[in-house]
């Protein structure tokens, strides 16, 4: 566990070292992903659709704030709506301003959510999005999560009956919207999955907000447990077909993520939470103060084999003279150069712990 | 000489003024009542078309269905919940705007005092080195 705490240390540092090109990065990434699913899904327009414009939009994207992958993956799905019909243009726009006057007007940094559910949902892990946000936001993302599941929902119409929506004059545009908008808007399986959503963003939300230990693994597995149940009612009772394992194997994808998020922004250690109790003149107190986890990094010990030796310098005239006298004495031994400077074992030998 | 811990000062109002300062000096140029109800005006307009567009998708939608069962006092009744419904949508929205922009010409007004302090701060640190 604790190496796991430490390569966060260093992502951390990693991440401060060069944030700008791991956002921009992100960015780009996802704007890649965004067109790419939208043109894989719904590219009527084969001139939108072509690899070149999906890379030039996220390459364009990367350099702009990210209000403007919303916008153009906006205007992109615009455009594959105008190929199909005028009616479906008509009814695709109108619903995108309605989201943008009662919501997104308000809460523009919102507007990702609504490129990351479709994201999700093309993933097969629409759950994590949701209990993403509820970890980490307020139940305001709930309305962004509603819109972006419509979104996918609306595409997915779109992408299958797209062939079959024909119709000339004013009576085909209207029976075509009409159709459309039933399909999309009539669809339990939408509905209930909305539903699952939000039910189970609350849960996860409220959880994680309580001051009991784990608060925010609980509300991860308390959430997708929530979801499950919530859409296997709703098969059950709306006979909507939803696939088990596709929603198992979703939930615990959710599960992964929520534990990721607890890991990077909620690192706590819950063995030494302290329960303290005071007073004033108008209160009783109870607080629980959980310590923030922080794991001292390994020190690296720096073994320094071979050091730097000082160059003896002998005292030429000195040496003639003992030898001289060594001569003269031969019982006193052999010649015993002297050295000026610093003993002979030199200074630079050291351990550094 | 240079002296860190002016950069430092000079280096954090750069970085508000060439991020959310710009912003917030356009925003601190109206008194709040002003500004929230500038807002909560263009609210008004931006939900009346709103409301128009989630009309015509639902007159949309169950088009078929109003046409086989067309009379007065059904076009009567959706007449009232369109008017009831309209004025309940422009109140609920008026106060979340309103409550909305009142908070975010707080919050501006509160960074601008805040730089508006350290400016000073570096003033005076000028003032001093004059002398």
């Amino acid at each position: 566990m604790d190496g796991i705490f430490v390569m966060k240390g260093k992502l951390q540092e990693i991440y401060a070292r060069h944030s700008v090109v791991f956002d921009k990065g992100v960015q780009f990434i996802l704007a890649l992903l965004v067109f790419y699913l939208i043109n894989n899904n719904v590219g009527f327009m084969k001139a939108a659709a072509s690899p070149v414009v999906t890379l030039a939009l996220s390459v364009i994207c990367t350099f702009f704030p990210a209000v403007m992958t919303v916008i153009a993956a906006t205007a992109l799905i615009l455009a594959h709506m105008y190929a199909v019909s005028i009616a479906v243009l008509a009814v695709t726009a109108v619903v995108f301003l309605v989201m943008y006057i009662f919501y997104f007007r308000l809460t523009p940094k919102m507007a990702v959510v609504v490129l990351l559910m479709p994201a999700a949902f093309a993933f097969k892990i629409p759950f994590a999005v949701p209990l993403a946000y509820a970890l980490v936001s307020t139940p305001v993302c709930m309305v962004a999560v509603m819109c972006g599941t419509i979104v996918y929902f609306m595409m997915e119409y779109v992408k299958k009956a797209a062939p079959g929506l024909s119709g000339k004059g004013l009576s085909g545009i209207m029976s075509q919207s009409s159709e459309y908008l039933k399909q999309v808007f009539q669809n339990k399986e939408m509905w209930i999955i909305i539903a699952a959503f939000l039910i189970a963003f609350l849960v996860a939300y409220t959880i994680r907000r309580q001051s009991v230990n784990h608060a925010w693994k609980v509300a991860a597995v308390a959430g997708a447990v929530i979801n499950a149940v919530v859409n296997i009612v709703g098969d059950i009772v709306f006979g909507v077909h939803t696939s088990y394992t596709s929603l198992a194997a979703g939930s615990v994808a959710a599960v992964v993520v929520g534990l990721v998020l607890e890991l990077m922004f909620f690192a706590v250690d819950y063995t030494k939470s302290e329960n303290l109790q005071y007073e004033d003149d108008e209160y009783y107190y109870y607080v629980k103060a959980v310590p923030k986890l922080s794991v001292a990094k390994p020190e690296k010990t720096v073994k320094r084999i071979s050091g730097r030796r000082e160059t003896e310098i002998m005292d030429t005239e000195s040496v003639r003279n003992r030898r001289r006298e060594g001569a003269a004495h031969p019982d006193r031994g052999g010649v015993r150069p002297a050295a000026r400077g610093s003993s002979e074992h030199g200074r630079g030998t050291s351990k550094l712990h | 000489m240079l002296d860190e811990r002016k950069v430092k000062l000079m280096t954090k109002l750069a970085l508000y003024e060439q991020t959310q300062g710009k912003e917030d000096f356009k925003i601190s140029e109206y008194y709040r009542k002003d500004y929230a109800g500038m807002h909560v005006f263009s609210s008004f307009i931006w939900v009346t078309i709103g409301y128009m567009c989630v009309t015509v998708l639902l007159v949309l939608a169950g088009f078929d269905a109003l046409m086989d069962s067309m009379s007065n006092s059904l076009m009567l009744m959706m007449l009232m919940i369109f008017v009831v419904g309209y004025f309940g949508v422009v109140v609920i929205y008026a106060v979340i705007s309103s409550h909305i922009f009142n908070q975010k010409h707080k919050e501006a007004r509160m960074r601008v005092k805040k730089y508006n302090h350290d400016l000073t701060r570096l003033l005076k640190w000028y003032e001093r080195e004059k002398k």
